[in-house]
């Protein structure tokens, strides 16, 4: 396997980076062209870090703070929004279904016939299907009540 | 679904979040901010640039925030946000133009500098991120492949590659002057 570089770089830059040099490392930096090259690299860049550095001004931490809030804030919004978008699509879905499930309906059946065939069998049917209407309309509401009862 | 419990919960219990954890973020933020102002500085030549990124590595590192998390990986992964974003702003005219350094009070070997300024110019902004994290932040291998999303035996290759060649924009500068 070719060698890409010196396996004593790593020690040469901590080396640099602590301060704690060995005597063998100085003269195997004196010897070596890749950890002299790397060392003269590495401390070019410090310098030119630590000059850049002084321009840095960093906004007080507790702005930061808000600001991440604010921006949390409009991400749960944002997706609320979202949920609420395809609720109420899948709402004028539901009242379309319903009123083309009704139309044909009414259309097969005398509308004096209606009530008199609303025995047993079919209160059952519309039983179930005003239950599945109460879980959906739950499910809608719940996440609207939760998020009201919240503080923030 | 889990980002969005952790996003909501960090907004809904915003407020009541305790001063010890603020007084942490408030902890980390200092020894944090400035070397990573200095790599956004560095790897995208613009000062502009590196404050605004840094205060959106910081928001999204707030936003994302795993519940644990010691020092050590919060700055890696603090890494890897500034990468993230470096590597996704939208470029502009204005980046073909890396900025002279402003005069300063720091004592420093002014050729050496200028040379810097010169040879990072020459090179790829992946290799100017490896450069710095390499010799300035001083990060191992995996350290460096944690920080940018790359593999750690790539790091090795890529790293000597950019090396190379800051040497050879580099070297020949500092014989002359």
């Amino acid at each position: 396997m070719k060698h890409l570089s010196c396996e004593h770089e790593i020690g040469v830059i901590r080396a640099l980076h602590s301060g704690e040099w060995t005597s063998e490392l100085r003269l195997h930096v004196e010897e070596c062209q890749d950890c002299g090259q790397s060392l003269r690299l590495a401390e070019a860049l410090r310098q030119t870090a630590a000059h850049a550095q002084v321009r840095c001004s960093p906004p007080d931490p507790h702005w930061i703070l808000q600001r991440a809030r604010r921006m949390a804030r409009a991400i749960a919004l944002r997706r609320i929004a979202l949920l609420m978008a395809a609720m109420r699509t899948l709402a004028a879905l539901y009242v379309i279904a319903v009123a083309a499930w009704l139309m044909r309906g009414y259309a097969a059946l005398q509308y004096r016939e209606v009530a008199a065939s609303m025995h047993g069998a079919n209160s059952e049917i519309g039983l179930l299907g005003a239950l599945a209407a109460a879980v959906c309309v739950a499910a809608g509401l719940f996440p609207i009540l939760r998020g009201g009862s919240e503080p923030g | 679904m889990e980002d969005a419990r952790t996003i909501a919960d960090w907004a809904t219990t915003g407020r009541e979040q305790t001063a010890a954890g603020e007084e942490g973020f408030r902890q980390l933020y200092e020894a944090t901010s400035r070397p990573l102002w200095g790599y956004l500085q560095h790897a995208s030549g613009r000062a502009d640039v590196a404050d605004d990124l840094l205060q959106e590595t910081f928001c999204r590192f707030l936003l994302r925030k795993p519940p644990a998390m010691d020092e050590a990986s919060a700055r890696s992964y603090l890494f890897r946000i500034a990468t993230n974003l470096l590597h996704n702003r939208p470029r502009s005219r204005d980046d073909d133009a890396r900025e002279e350094p402003a005069e300063c009070s720091v004592e420093i070997d002014q050729g050496v500098r200028l040379d810097v300024q010169a040879a990072m110019r020459q090179l790829k902004s992946r290799e100017r991120e490896l450069l710095y994290l390499a010799y300035v932040e001083g990060m191992s291998h995996a350290e460096i492949a944690a920080a940018t999303g790359l593999g750690t035996m790539s790091i090795r290759i890529l790293l000597y590659r950019a090396r190379q060649k800051a040497g050879e924009f580099l070297e020949p500068k500092r014989s002359g002057s």
